[in-house]
């Protein structure tokens, strides 16, 4: 009951975080830029704004597609914080990345398309690093469940320092950073009108921002997963980490898609290789 | 008992010959629909009685083991004679002729040993759960084929129809197959395995063009060359004295002979691969698909091609802890990514489902070869769940193809507007496909987590790279279904009601059994391991699948998915159509389709888009030659080992 308990007190407040982080992020890159940069809140801001405005879309499909994409990301918060089977949560998470792209797949506009396309190539680069690093997780501590991280009683990052750079390349694609801000990004300096998101508009494109919010908590507490010991190293560790992405969205540009899976997979599944080879080992 | 087997088996030969003697539409369609009634009602009924043993003796007074001899030497002639006058074909001759010797010698050359009481039909759960698929999902196949063929036919202006003959080879299929499942006799299951072969044969040179002819020999040698290693394997058997039985085979303790013992099983294995059209056979599954959209759906999904897996998850028990075992596991994994890798490169709708068919079945031998518990189940899931799925995605296509006359996925951007009701059942069949919490991906994850489980590390990475590939070519094919303007005026579509009636039921069949899924483990699937491996892969908690790995929830998935896509549902059902506005095309819309816009010089611009298919690294002329050479190298490797272990 607990369990349930702090799940459902997660997936309230983790859009509350992920907006925090969403704000946070834009004043740290401001203050990379010698800009002022907007208040912490403006995510928020932005978001009921966007909710407050008529909709427009092409079809009802994008509706539908963006409203299972949000169900499955706050499932998908919710089985993690409930303690439950990485695996399981990486195919609800799917579903959701799946019926995104469906959505804009659905809509006949050339920009949507492409950037439909792109997102499916960044989807294939960080899937199977994701598998990959649940796999590791799981040789580590024998079993899949959040939950028994927790009572393993060491830090993971121990034994999966090199998974975590691999976890560091998902992330960064999932936090749309560049150099793999392929299919949509912040910048509109080197964006193609919106990318993915060219069709949403109002009231959907806040429900995607909200889903993206649940997605960012969600990537973080994988992240936090590899210093589950202590409060304060998980919290060092998600600063670092963090701080990290915006130094590397800062000094980089985005790269094509082409660049994108044959670095990414090459430099994963090697990084993957090396960690399990010396679990083995080990 | 012995009516049930009957009907299993032999009616649908019977049906068969009654449909190439009757030549009117209306008693076709009378046989059809009536066997495939029966033949359904037959198999649950089987199930209903659980396992059995079974051992017919005579059939109208003659012996079967006579009869079933008689009939193999009579089939290899006709393939024979048929390789020399019309494939012209050295190739398939020859491997012909070498299991025609191999026969002879079995039969009259070789000291028979002594008489071994073992049943010549057996049936635990794993061959009722077979028979099950067959009978119903394959019974739904020859039901749509009766509103399928009459329009194919049309496109052709045959003098005279050529439907008898195709529908003997679609129902006689179906007997074989049960016939191939149930026995235990090694003679028996290679002659039923035979006919699959040559039944394939027939069907994939149908149109009897110069493609369909040439596809189907390709089919058939290689075929053969399993049938080879098959009788090869009798062969060797009979020399170490073993009874010409499956139930010899999975006797405890019989891999603990070494090599000698296992040189069959791979041989048998063999088979099943070159069945199966796993890499580097996989071409001549996807050169099938030239024939009428029911062979494909029926070769690809239901029968021959599970046949081979059958056989490789029957003998698991056999193989379990020895060499083969993982390298079945790593060659499983190899087909899975590659044919997935395939996949992802194709605009041809059946070539993508071709390429996913060889993938899962890759998966489903990797499953095999990773031998425990967790992952025979994972593996009997998957059979189950992928006929369903892949059977439906089949029949959509072909009922697409006739409609608007081309197979290519770009071709079916925006079908919704002119098939509405064929694309929700494809939409249907991708997302129980590809998506939890429906079977096919239980099955997925069952199998990631166990082969992380017994730390096969390259085989894992197989998997997880190829269960990236598999979203991406299923997603970008559900997204461009949909891609409409503001759907209005969509005109009803009318069908025959012997094409509705299977996609309906296939696409309500693969959400049903998804929500049954505990009950079907409980009552079939979990028995059917137990009865091979002594133990349960998951336990139940409360409908939930636990293993000491982790949990997959049933029930709080569907539940929460299922009130969160209601909802979503009924959102966009509430959309107002003033709402809604063309695509933005950065200038003004020049026309009310938006179809283009205006751009300098007032001139009309219009666009198009197409989906990524990365043929610069996926592309079949790019990975076919590498990975049939790497395969071959992996077979070779695995027989050299076991080779070696003899010598």
């Amino acid at each position: 009951m607990g369990k349930l308990l702090l799940a459902t007190i997660a997936v309230i407040l983790a859009p509350v975080i992920g907006g925090l982080v969403a704000g946070l992020d834009r004043k740290c890159t401001a203050w990379l830029q010698s800009r002022v940069g907007p208040p912490i809140l403006q995510p928020f801001y932005d978001v009921f704004k966007l909710l407050g405005k008529s909709p427009m879309m092409m079809n009802p499909w994008q509706i539908l597609t963006v409203w299972v994409y949000l169900v499955s990301s706050m499932l998908t918060v919710f089985l993690f914080f409930l303690g439950s089977d990485l695996l399981l949560m990486f195919f609800v998470l799917t579903i959701g990345a799946v019926f995104f792209v469906m959505g804009a797949l659905s809509t006949q506009s050339p920009y949507a398309q492409v950037g439909a396309q792109r997102e499916l190539v960044t989807m294939l680069t960080y899937e199977p690093l994701i598998i990959l690093v649940f796999v590791s997780i799981a040789m580590v501590t024998g079993s899949f469940k959040v939950s028994e991280v927790f009572t393993y009683g060491k830090p993971l990052l121990y034994q999966l320092p090199l998974m975590f750079v691999v976890l560091g390349y998902a992330l960064t694609i999932k936090l749309r950073k560049s150099p793999f801000d392929i299919s949509a990004c912040h910048h509109a300096h080197q964006e193609i009108v919106r990318g993915v998101l060219t069709e949403y508009s109002g009231p959907q494109l806040a429900l995607i921002e909200i889903a993206h919010w649940y997605d960012v908590v969600f990537v973080l507490g994988l992240c936090a997963l590899f210093w589950a010991t202590s409060f304060w190293g998980c919290a060092i560790l998600l600063v670092v980490t963090y701080f990290a992405e915006l130094v590397i969205d800062n000094v980089t540009a985005r790269m094509t898609y082409k660049w994108m899976l044959k670095t990414v997979w090459g430099w994963g599944l090697a990084l993957s290789v090396l960690n399990l080879l010396w679990l083995y080992a080990g | 008992m012995d009516i049930l087997v009957f009907t299993t088996v032999v009616l649908p030969f019977l049906a068969a010959i009654a449909l190439l003697l009757l030549r009117d539409k209306g008693s076709r369609s009378l046989v059809v629909v009536g066997a495939a009634v029966v033949l359904a009602a037959a198999s649950l009924a089987l199930v209903g009685q659980g396992s059995f043993e079974y051992s017919p003796k005579s059939l109208l007074g003659i012996s079967l083991d006579g009869l079933i001899m008689l009939l193999d030497f009579a089939l290899l002639i006709v393939i024979l004679i048929m390789a020399v006058t019309k494939l012209k074909s050295t190739l398939v001759a020859a491997l012909t002729a070498a299991q025609v010797v191999g026969l002879v010698y079995l039969e009259f050359f070789m000291g028979h040993g002594p008489a071994i009481a073992a049943p010549a039909m057996f049936a635990d759960k794993l061959s009722l759960i077979m028979v099950l698929v067959i009978s119903i999902v394959g019974s739904l196949i020859c039901v749509y084929a009766l509103g399928y063929m009459p329009e194919h036919e049309e496109h052709l202006h045959l003098a005279k129809s050529k439907q008898p003959r195709f529908f003997f080879f679609l129902v006689a299929f179906l007997g074989a197959m049960n016939g191939l499942v149930l026995a235990n006799n090694l003679l028996w299951l290679y002659f039923f395995w035979e006919v699959t072969t040559f039944c394939s044969f027939m069907l994939i040179a149908h149109d009897g063009d110069e493609t369909s002819v040439k596809n189907a020999t390709r089919a058939l040698w290689m075929n053969m060359t399993g049938g080879v290693a098959f009788v090869f394997a009798l062969i060797f058997m009979q020399k170490s004295g073993v009874g010409l039985y499956l139930s010899e085979l999975l006797k405890p303790g019989f891999s603990a002979a070494g090599a000698a013992a296992v040189i069959p099983l791979f041989m048998l294995c063999y088979a099943g691969i070159t069945k199966s059209a796993q890499v580097p056979f996989q071409s001549w599954l996807t050169g099938a698909m030239v024939a009428p959209t029911p062979v494909s759906a029926l070769l690809h999904s239901s029968t021959m091609v599970k046949a081979g897996v059958y056989l490789v998850l029957r003998l698991s028990p056999a193989y379990s802890g020895t060499m083969l075992s993982g390298m079945l596991a790593m060659f499983g994994a190899f087909t899975f990514l590659t044919t997935s890798a395939l996949a992802v490169g194709q605009s041809n709708a059946k070539k993508v489902l071709a390429y996913s068919t060889i993938a899962n079945l890759g998966l489903i031998i990797a499953c095999a070869g990773i031998n425990t518990p967790a992952a025979i189940t994972a593996a009997i899931v998957i059979i189950i769940f992928h006929a369903v799925s892949k059977a439906l995605m089949f029949l959509c296509v072909g009922t697409i193809e006739q409609k608007i006359h081309s197979r290519d996925l770009e071709d079916m951007r925006g079908l919704y507007m002119t098939m509405p009701k064929t694309t929700i059942v494809a939409l249907i069949g991708v997302v129980t496909m590809l998506l939890p919490p429906f079977g096919v991906l239980l099955g997925k994850w069952m199998a990631i987590e166990s082969a992380a489980a017994v730390k096969y590390m390259p085989v894992t990475i197989m998997l997880a790279l190829g269960s990236g590939l598999t979203v991406m070519f299923w997603a970008r094919w559900a997204g461009i279904l949909l891609s409409t303007p503001y759907p209005k005026d969509v005109p009803a579509e009318p069908q025959p009601s012997t094409v509705r009636a299977p996609l309906v039921l296939l696409a309500y069949g693969a959400v049903l059994l998804s929500l049954f899924v505990p009950f079907l483990y409980g009552g079939l699937i979990e028995p059917a391991v137990r009865s091979s491996h002594k133990a349960a892969g998951y336990i139940m908690d409360s409908l939930n699948f636990v293993s000491a790995q982790g949990i997959f929830y049933i029930y709080p998935l569907f539940l929460v998915l299922g009130v969160g896509f209601y909802l979503a549902w009924k959102a966009a059902r509430k959309v107002n159509p003033a709402e809604c506005v063309g695509p933005y095309l950065c200038g003004a819309q020049a026309t009310d389709d938006n179809k283009a816009f205006v751009s300098t010089g007032r001139a009309n611009v219009g666009y198009q888009a197409g989906n990524f298919y990365l043929s610069w690294i996926f592309g079949e002329d790019r990975l076919s030659g590498p990975i049939n050479m790497v395969s071959g190298v992996l077979l070779a490797v695995m027989l050299g080992l076991l080779l070696g272990g003899v010598i």
